[in-house]
Order: C-alpha cells, then structure tokens, then sequence
C-alpha cells in the first residue's frame, strides 16, 4: 500500500495479490488517497492487536492445558508403579495379575 | 504494555526425577526383573507422598486459574464454580480415599474444569457478532486441537480411576498398600 506524490498531486494505491504476482490497484488521489490510506493503516493496526491478543490467548490456555498435563502424566506414573508393585502388569492395555503372583507383592 | 507470558505450573525437578525413577523401575519389574521390585516398593513407600501432594498441589493451583479465566472477576461465579467442584471431589471421591484416589480424584475435576473452559471460549467465538471481530481460523482450528486433547485426557483421567477402583476392590492388598504410603 502506497501513497505516492506525482507532479505535485498526491495518489494512492493498494498492492494485491493475484495469484504469483502482486499487482498495484488505484485506489484514489488527493484528498480519497489520504482518507483511504488512513483507514487501511487503521484496520491493519486492529488486525495486528487482534493477532497478538489471539497469539497471548492462546498461550494462556497452552499453559493451563499443560499444567493439566502434567498432572495427568504424574498421576499415571504413579497408578503404573503402584500397579505394578501390587503384582499387576500390562496386557494390551489392561492391567492384569500375574497367575501366581504373591498377593502382598 | 506487553502482557506477562504465561507460566506453566510444573513440577519439581526432583519430583520429576522420582517420577522418571519410578517409570523405569516398573518397566524392569513388568519385564520380570525381581531386584527391581524391591527397589519400586522401597521408593513409592519414599517418594510417593512427597510427589501425591506435589502433583495434588499444582492440580489445585491449575484449577485455580482455569476458574478465574472462566469466572471473568464475576465473585458470585467464582464462588459458584469453587462450590461444584468442592462437591465433585467428595462424590468422585468417596469416603476415606486412598492417597492415589484423592490424586485421580483431582485430575478428574482439573480435567473437567479445562475441557468445561475451552468449551465455553470456542462456543463464544461462535456466538460472537461476527462483524465485530472475525476470529482467524487458524486460531478456533488451535483452540479446537486444545480442547480435543483436553477432553481425551479428561476421559483417560476417569477410565484410570474407575480401573484403580476396580483394581483395589478385587484386592485388597492394594489398598493396604496405599494406606501405607498414606503414612509415609
């Protein structure tokens, strides 16, 4: 996006994208060019807050979704290992007590 | 002013260390390794309260966030929320829990209280007057991701407790093994 002053005669143009290219599309001139201009630098402006806000949102629930997390992966290490120490073991996904295994292992 | 990043709530690096021990250990023990039993029952006796109240410790702290975010400074909402989840502990956990059920126990609620979180954003941004601000679609598609993964550990997290309740009912020696870490 681009204001630019020609013989003294100021204009303003807006790039876009088609397709590989990116192409400068006349927008208006003189007093449209500055009003134009001030609004795209606007909405660019509320679209970057908005970004940030979401990339900060984000974060926040990342981190309180990782907290959960690390409790959840605490929690089963530990019924694994108490498990275990009771004698169970894994079978394609069940836990389940080894045939003669001492009862106060 | 830039916002403080958020933290994550983590556990000690020697709660870690115990937990990554106590990993390995039972892995030797499921292959048959008998030594290491010894060595599994020694160290949950040492370490497994330490890291039960560790982890219960960042479950209420992490419960603690998710309710502020969800009760947005509302008191009587908050007040609400902490009320519920009071009342899901004592009905998920019962009477006279084991260490290792309170733990579940937490998880389940912490669980529960994220996957109720992410559920409510997602539907705000659906309900939102979508002139106002459109969401880019890369952000709802990230919070969708959260909260997929959220609620699969929150199912995972109450299949773990329900087969830790079956387990110790159809043995009793494993709930004698609990009260004994109980007392350390």
């Amino acid at each position: 996006m681009t204001l630019e002053r020609r013989n003294g005669r100021l204009y303003y143009y807006r790039s876009v994208r088609d397709g590989e290219k990116v192409r400068k599309v006349y927008v208006g001139a003189e007093e449209f060019a500055r009003i134009f201009a001030e609004g795209d630098i606007l909405r660019r402006t509320d679209r970057k807050a908005q970004r940030e806000r979401n990339k900060a949102e984000l974060e926040r629930l990342e981190a309180m979704a990782a907290s959960v997390e690390e409790l959840s992966e605490a929690a089963e290490v530990l019924v694994r290992a108490h498990l275990v120490n009771a004698g169970y073991h894994r079978h394609k996904g069940e836990y389940r007590r080894a045939r003669g295994e001492a009862k106060n292992a | 002013m830039p916002e403080a990043k958020p933290r994550t709530l983590e556990l000690s690096e020697d709660a870690k260390g115990r937990l990554t021990e106590l990993r390995a250990l039972s892995e030797k023990v499921e292959a048959g390794d008998k030594e290491a039993r010894k060595e599994l029952r020694r160290l949950l006796r040492v370490s497994s309260p330490e890291v039960i109240a560790e982890a219960s410790g960042i479950a209420r702290r992490a419960e603690w966030m998710l309710v502020k975010t969800i009760s947005a400074g509302k008191p009587l909402m908050e007040e609400a929320l902490q009320e519920r989840m009071d009342q899901m502990r004592s009905e998920i956990s019962g009477e006279n829990p084991t260490p290792l059920e309170v733990l579940l126990t937490e998880r389940v609620v912490a669980g529960w209280l994220l996957v109720e979180v992410l559920e409510g954003l997602i539907a705000a941004q659906y309900q939102r007057d979508v002139k106002a601000h459109r969401v880019a679609p890369t952000y709802v598609i990230q919070q969708s991701r959260i909260l997929e993964s959220a609620t699969r550990r929150y199912l995972a997290a109450i299949r773990e407790l329900a087969r830790v309740r079956k387990l110790e009912a159809g043995a009793p020696v494993q709930v004698n093994t609990q009260v004994n870490v109980l007392r350390g």
